[in-house]
């Protein structure tokens, strides 16, 4: 239907105004992230942009610069934490480093498993379906005790092993990631028809080949989805990863121990938090070409 | 090139027995055609040749070898599916090639088999596409394109033409006749057209409920039916078919018509049987009264409904006659074409 001019004007008000209102508290972490202390804890009014922007809060956060030495430039008489206590190189590395192993864990094991219930008749498919499922709807903090100690059990504690940190949260979050990734995936496969595996293996595909050669290729979509998905729990997660690491801290850890004793610490917080959206997004750019619809078109009659 | 052999072939699902016990022989270059309505089982039948369907019992052999247990990869056959099943993310020459990639045969080759069948099936313009870019029946010439690639023993085809349009339906009768005749490979075509089957067939098999009911050439099954089934079954409009009771020359209607039986026939007197008689081999002269119900002139000839009793039936004439609704006529069958059933086992009396 064609919208009258003032109606279309008003369409394009509203929709440039929600977007606004979404977007906004990204904007302000943004612009906060480039202020300096004083605009950022200014008492008397609210700053937007008479300040002169300044990426001290990325250098002390991203490339280790001393907190302390910044303090007495600005000739800050605040309470100081540690030197290094700021510096967040290593918890970048920690989340890149956890994110995209549980990433690649899930959706090895999810499209396999996908894959089966998907195409395979076996005992109990579909109360396994049903238990897949049920994993996802405990709350971690319910068994976050008997999985620290399982864990512990296990040896998988990186106060052991700094390394056998990065392995237990790949497989905590795996854990948590699968029964999604596989429901979304067998939703994928389920939409292949399965006239499709058997054209194949009339034309001579084993089994294997088939689903390689074949339904892989047109499942892409559900894949780089699955894979976005699970790459932004990982990201994000935050109750896990505090109480299964101690050396370890990823990006969600870490922010959170800016908020000190003797204050928070805004601008290192902001300056953190922006940065954290780089590494997610180029992940989404670099999948999101495979995020197209209609993968199966033309395979079958209309 | 192969024969077929079912032997004895049941197929269960569960506790249901949906094919109960079929005998064919399909011979090698021939055309067979397995017919009948949804649900009779003749996918079924193709699904166990190809290998796609588990037999329940019994054996399904290809060049005189048992394939019961024989991945349908080494089978040796082609299939082209009803809903064609084209690999949506390759171009039309890496579906017709995927076969022979797999089967690891040399560049040259490929190049040239791809090549061939392209040409035949008109796709030479279309190589690059993806199966989303091209209309129906060019998605349909790749399906068959993939399939004659391989130079396979047996060609399945399940209902392939079931999706098109009309017109391009009867093109791909054509064509698909066509291909046979050049390729003289064995072919088994399922479908519920039968036109499709009268067109294509060599010999049609013509099933119901899992079991078959006749096996014949096309022009035999017209005009031999062994069955009411069959009788009503093949034929359009279709056989016009009236119960009544045999007496001394004529078949007494319960509405009191006499039909009338040539000399000799195999009925005996007061035996409850169906006459049947073709639309077409009844015209207006002197023989069963009748009254116009409705005309409908389809340009070559002109299809005549009229009420014999309480029974309408049908007859074809050529003539440009105009016949009015509520006039009455006399219908005459051609003696020689008149079919007799026996009501009970609904089998042709001789």
């Amino acid at each position: 239907m064609e919208l009258s001019k003032p109606w279309q004007f008003v369409r394009d008000s509203f929709a440039v105004f929600v977007t606004s209102l979404f977007m906004f508290p990204m904007f302000w972490w943004a612009l906060t992230s480039l202020k300096p202390i004083s605009a950022i804890f200014d008492k008397d009014k609210v700053v937007w942009f008479d300040f002169t922007p300044t990426l001290i809060n990325y250098a002390v956060t991203l490339l280790g610069r001393s907190r302390s030495q910044l303090a007495i430039d600005e000739g800050l008489g605040m309470g100081v934490a540690g030197t290094e206590a700021y510096d967040s190189r290593s918890s970048m590395l920690d989340s890149i480093v956890v994110s995209i192993g549980a990433t690649t864990i899930t959706m090895l094991v999810a499209i396999l498993a996908a894959y089966a219930l998907s195409r395979m008749q076996f005992r109990g498919r579909d109360a396994f379906l049903n238990w897949v499922l049920g994993q996802r709807f405990m709350p971690p903090i319910a068994i976050i005790f008997p999985l620290v100690i399982t864990f512990k059990l296990a040896g998988l504690r990186d106060t052991d092993n700094y390394y056998l940190g990065w392995l237990s949260l790949m497989l905590i979050y795996s854990l948590m990631n699968l029964p999604i990734a596989v429901l979304l995936l067998k939703s994928f496969f389920d939409d292949v028809p399965k006239d499709v595996d058997e054209a194949a293996m009339i034309d001579g595909a084993t089994r294997f080949q088939s689903f390689s050669k074949i339904v892989l290729p047109m499942v892409r979509g559900g894949i780089a989805a699955a894979a976005v998905l699970c790459f932004v729990f990982s990201w994000t997660e935050f109750l896990l990863s505090l109480f299964l690491t101690t050396d370890i801290r990823t990006v969600p850890v870490k922010i959170q121990t800016f908020v000190t004793s003797t204050g928070n610490e805004w601008g290192f917080i902001t300056a953190l938090g922006t940065a954290a959206v780089i590494p997610g997004f180029i992940f989404i750019l670099l999948v999101q070409r495979h995020l197209v619809r209609g993968l199966t078109l033309g395979s079958l009659k209309e | 090139m192969a024969s077929v052999n079912i032997k004895n072939i049941f197929k269960k699902y569960g506790d249901v027995e949906v094919v109960h016990g079929i005998n064919l022989t399909i011979d090698d270059g021939s055309f067979v055609v397995f017919l009948g309505p949804s649900g009779c089982g003749k996918s079924t039948l193709l699904r166990m040749i190809a290998g796609l369907e588990s037999v329940t019992a019994g054996d399904v052999e290809i060049a005189g070898k048992r394939v019961n247990n024989v991945h349908p990869k080494d089978r040796n056959i082609a299939m082209v599916f009803q809903n064609y099943a084209l690999y949506a993310h390759m171009t039309v020459k890496d579906n017709m090639s995927f076969s022979l990639h797999l089967a690891k045969r040399p560049k040259a080759e490929i190049e040239e088999k791809v090549g061939w069948a392209a040409k035949i099936l008109n796709l030479e313009p279309y190589l690059a596409r993806y199966p989303r870019e091209l209309s129906g029946g060019q998605r349909q010439r790749v399906a068959m394109g993939r399939a004659i690639v391989r130079d396979p023993a047996v060609f399945l085809f399940d209902e392939p033409l079931s999706n098109l349009d009309a017109k391009l339906r009867v093109q791909m009768r054509t064509e698909i006749k066509d291909l046979h005749e050049r390729l003289k490979t064995t072919t088994v075509y399922v479908t519920h057209d039968q036109i499709e089957a009268m067109t294509m067939a060599d010999k049609i098999v013509i099933l119901r409920d899992g079991i078959i009911e006749q096996v014949g050439t096309p022009l035999d099954v017209y005009d031999h039916p062994v069955n009411l089934f069959v009788a009503s079954f093949i034929g359009s409009p279709s056989m016009n078919l009236i119960k009544g009771v045999v007496a001394k020359d004529h078949v007494l209607t319960e509405g009191g018509v006499k039909l009338p039986l040539p000399k000799t026939h195999g009925g005996k007197i007061g035996q409850k049987v169906v006459y049947g008689i073709r639309p077409e081999h009844m015209s207006l002269g002197k023989g069963i009264p009748a009254t116009i119900s409705v005309t409908e002139p389809t340009g070559p000839e002109i299809h005549v409904y009229a009420d014999v009793g309480p029974q309408e039936v049908c007859a074809i004439i050529r003539d440009r006659l105009v016949l009015k609704r509520g006039s009455t006529v006399e219908l005459a069958p051609d003696l020689s074409k008149v079919h007799l059933f026996d009501e009970a086992t609904g089998k042709v009396i001789a």
